[in-house]
């Protein structure tokens, strides 16, 4: 199988250094709590926020359903937000808004728990602090000092991702251009065990970016199309018809030749119309967690592969998809959530580490074969694993979205 | 997502307008690619091949634009009818804080939704997290609060609350939780806090425990007015722990099979009054299902603990028996519910009286006989079980029974007795055991900022 480097986690190094001045909470406030304004937060204070550790200091305290911060404005530069919810049952998330868009937030701060904190580098302006729930939700914060020129480093970064995963769509279409010739290349000369292992290496790369493909709503149908998808009247072509050809009858006939010689034709309109194409970061983040629908939709129920039972493969080719438009979005989004960001590494990490543990070389595609014995007795491992994954992945895209 | 080209390459569009979030785009299903495919039959090889909108997010044509306008004016129209839709909002509200957990003294409710969780985190702090989150929100949904929003204001965001429950009012919810005796290994650091009471319950004659309604690590017991509310705060509570535990098993049940105070007796599925002679006094309540002083774990004290057995009925054999046995299986009248030795529902059963015959006229087998504190050393249980029903089982029969769910202080309560039962109740015929589970029922929680096993992260 062709397999492709990882981009991202290349370059993690390099942007790690960018977050500059970003330093995630808690640890930076363990010695500097509960100093001045305990017990009076109720109106915000006149004058700045304090400045200590580096940082001016904010106070916002959850209680009842009201949220409340002691100073409303601060100095440019680093400001860390302490959030305490003494009893604020319905309240356990704020986050720091520059317009629409979520610039620093912290959530699970529950009722009973220890006060959490986030700290982000502001530009001067007005800023929204946003307590969801609360019955004020929205109070402004102003930031005295320079406003920024640029996009800020949050926004680069993101950009820069979406840039990368742009590329790596182009890397995935082309690979597949190339791993579907190959397949047509065994189809056409009638080696029906070197097109089923062409079959299954070819598969992964439109999986990796199947959101994209499916954008093209006339054409993935074309590629894609599962036999009970296929609308009446309408001839069932794509890599689907071919795979019942070499799995189920494994003979090639002169209709398997003619479905090869069209799905080269498909793959490579594909080609020219992922070519060029530019991504909102939200659209990375709401592919990601399609990637994930698919696997619980149609691979865990062992729908997408009824004749090869490779569905294994698919379904870590989708992680894999889904695993890299995060990884273009990690470092942008480290800088608002670093928690969640971390949440979702640990989450796929877990998911990779259980695929692993179905990977057999021996096996056409990798993995071992999806049976209905395999599934009776995993499917429910599966999905509980890829639940926990959607789950915090499925919260990015509000974070990351750019309008 | 757009063609370089369009915009500067890479840069985010910020004067993109909002867009609504159209689900149906968002899961890619097949069915929406078929419907849009239809729409456009032999466009595939065309230049101007359709795109849909990806990824749930931007679009990329003004006729898809319209599309989904139309989509969301009509999931706005849902939600407007969703707050009004149907009878007025249920506004009985059942106090969450308190020094017992509600749910236990509380009158049954209509509905029961049973959920045993398995924690899948090793990490403690999580599991903390996990349980102030619960407690919190637990507070919010006994209210008929949701806890998020149901519509964001965002569009790229993902609602907080799945919105199934918006608007029907609280309905009398009440949110109870338990620990399994498995909580208290050396996971979490809790083994210390283990009461001697909680052990696991032990196999008795006549048990047919399946691992799939067996076991797991925390209850947590949704009753209410309406089948729709409770299901709906154990959902989003299964949600928002979805990183931290697991769904073990479940049970709904969809009617009150026990009495409590006040209620009339109801009915379980073979047809007779369950719970006759329960637990109703607040002396009986206390001598028999709070956990007192006496308790070796004073956290325990204000709580109780939860024996769950789900109890399948051989429906179909039921049926088929004649009267008279099933009057001296259960020891009472069907319609009325006497004790064969009277007339009247809360008659005393005199389980020495002989008929003509010289038999006993309650038979010693017969369930009410041997299930009676008269017979067992004076001992009492609180049941609050509910019949429920899943389908058609495997071999073609109707799937249904009783989620027999019973409090007591100490659940050697429910052993003294379920071992006599099990042995050689009359009814054995006609049920199986199919699952079970026992539970540790903390005390009630005082105010908002407290939480199910603070204590034990201290």
């Amino acid at each position: 199988m062709v397999t492709f480097a990882t981009i991202p986690r290349a370059r993690k190094g390099a942007r790690l250094a960018l977050m500059g001045g970003l330093v995630a909470g808690s640890l930076l406030l363990a010695g500097c709590s509960s100093s001045s304004t305990a017990g009076s937060t109720a109106a915000p204070t006149g004058g700045s926020a304090p400045v200590s550790n580096g940082a001016a200091q904010v106070k916002v305290t959850l209680t009842g359903s009201e949220c409340a911060l002691d100073y409303s404005t601060a100095p440019a530069g680093p400001v860390t937000f302490e959030v305490t919810n003494t009893d604020a049952a319905g309240l356990s998330e704020v986050e720091l808004l520059s317009d629409k868009r979520i610039i620093g937030e912290r959530e699970n701060i529950v009722a009973g728990l220890q006060p959490a904190s986030f700290t982000v580098t502001l530009t001067g302006g007005t800023y929204n602090l946003n307590c969801p729930g609360a019955t004020t939700e929205n109070t402004a914060f102003t930031v005295i000092g320079a406003a920024a020129t640029t996009a800020s480093d949050t926004q680069s970064l993101l950009a820069e991702g979406t840039t990368g995963y742009g590329s790596y769509v182009e890397d995935q279409a082309q690979a597949l251009v190339t791993a579907t010739a190959a397949l047509d290349t065994a189809i056409q000369a009638g080696d029906v065990t070197a097109a089923q292992k062409a079959y299954a290496e070819a598969r992964p790369f439109y999986e990796r970016i199947e959101p994209v493909a499916e954008s093209f709503a006339d054409l993935d149908p074309q590629i894609d199309a599962r036999i009970a998808d296929v609308e009446p009247g309408t001839d069932w072509t794509g890599f689907h018809p071919i795979e019942k050809d070499l799995f189920e009858t494994q003979a090639i006939s002169a209709s398997t030749k003619a479905l090869s010689t069209k799905l080269v034709a498909d793959v490579s309109q594909l080609q020219t119309l992922t070519t060029g194409l530019t991504y909102k970061p939200e659209e990375l983040a709401n592919g990601a967690s399609g990637l994930l629908d698919e696997v619980q939709s149609s691979k865990i129920t062992g729908e997408e592969e009824a004749y090869s039972h490779i569905d294994l493969l698919d379904f870590a080719a989708n992680v894999e998809g889904s695993e890299q438009a995060f990884e273009y979005l990690k470092p942008g989004l480290t800088t608002i959530d670093p928690t969640l960001t971390q949440q979702i590494a640990d989450q796929f990490t877990a998911v990779d580490a259980l695929l692993a543990t179905y990977k057999d070389p021996t096996v056409i595609g990798g993995y071992v074969l999806y049976t209905d014995a395999l599934k009776a007795s995993d499917a429910t491992k599966l999905t509980q694993a890829i639940q926990a994954l959607q789950a915090p992945l499925s919260q990015i895209s509000e974070k990351v979205a750019t309008a | 997502m757009q063609k370089r080209g369009d915009n500067e390459a890479g840069v985010p569009d910020e004067g993109a307008p909002a867009v609504p979030v159209n689900p149906e785009n968002s899961e890619n299903s097949e069915t929406s690619e078929n419907s849009e495919n239809s729409k456009s039959p032999g466009h595939a090889e065309t230049t101007g091949i359709s795109r849909r909108a990806l990824f749930g997010g931007a679009l990329a044509s003004a006729a898809a634009g319209a599309a989904i306008g139309i989509v969301a004016t009509g999931a706005s129209d849902q939600s407007a009818n969703a707050a009004t839709a149907g009878a007025t909002p249920n506004d009985s509200t059942i106090e969450f804080y308190g020094q017992h957990q509600a749910g236990i003294q509380t009158p049954p409710q209509d509905h029961l939704v049973l959920m045993v969780f398995d924690v899948t985190t090793t990490s403690a702090s999580e599991l903390q997290v996990m349980l102030a989150k619960w407690s919190a929100a637990m507070a919010q949904y006994s209210k008929g609060v949701p806890v998020g929003a149901v519509e964001p204001a965002r569009d790229q965001a993902v609602p907080g609350d799945t919105g199934e429950a918006y608007g029907m009012g609280p309905n009398a919810l009440t949110l109870t939780l338990g620990f399994a005796p498995s909580m208290f290994d050396d996971r979490f650091g809790w083994a210390k806090y283990k009461p001697a009471a909680l052990t696991d319950i032990p196999a008795f004659a006549s048990d047919a425990l399946t691992p799939e309604f067996t076991g797991g690590d925390i209850c947590i017991q949704a009753c209410a007015a309406d089948p729709q509310v409770a299901y709906h705060a154990i959902r989003n509570l299964a949600r928002m722990a979805r990183t931290t535990a697991t769904t073990r098993w479940t049970v709904q049940g969809f009617g009150r099979a026990s009495a409590g105070q006040g209620q009339t007796t109801p009915r379980n599925l073979m047809g007779f009054k369950d719970g006759t002679r329960n637990i109703t006094t607040d002396a009986d309540l206390t001598q028999f299902v709070w956990v007192g002083d006496e308790a070796d774990q004073k956290w325990m004290v204000g709580g109780s603990y939860l024996v769950a057995r789900k109890i399948h009925v051989l429906i179909e054999t039921w049926d088929a028996d004649y009267i008279a046995d099933q009057h001296a299986v259960f020891g009472r009248t069907k319609s009325v519910g006497a004790p064969l030795t009277g007339t009247a529902e809360f008659d005393t059963p005199d389980f020495a009286a002989k008929g003509a015959d010289g038999a006993l006229v309650i038979p010693a087998d017969a369930h009410v006989a041997l299930a009676a504190h008269e017979n067992n050393g004076g001992i009492k249980i609180l049941r609050r079980g509910y019949n429920f029903t899943d389908g058609i089982d495997d071999v073609g029969r109707l799937d249904a029974g009783l989620m027999f769910l019973s409090y007591q202080k100490d659940p050697a309560q429910f052993v003294t007795i379920q071992s006599r039962l099990g042995t050689s109740d009359r009814l054995n015929e006609y049920i199986r055991h199919v699952g079970s589970g026992v539970f540790a029922v903390p005390p009630g929680l005082s105010a908002a900022g407290d939480y199910y096993g603070k204590a034990f992260f201290a």
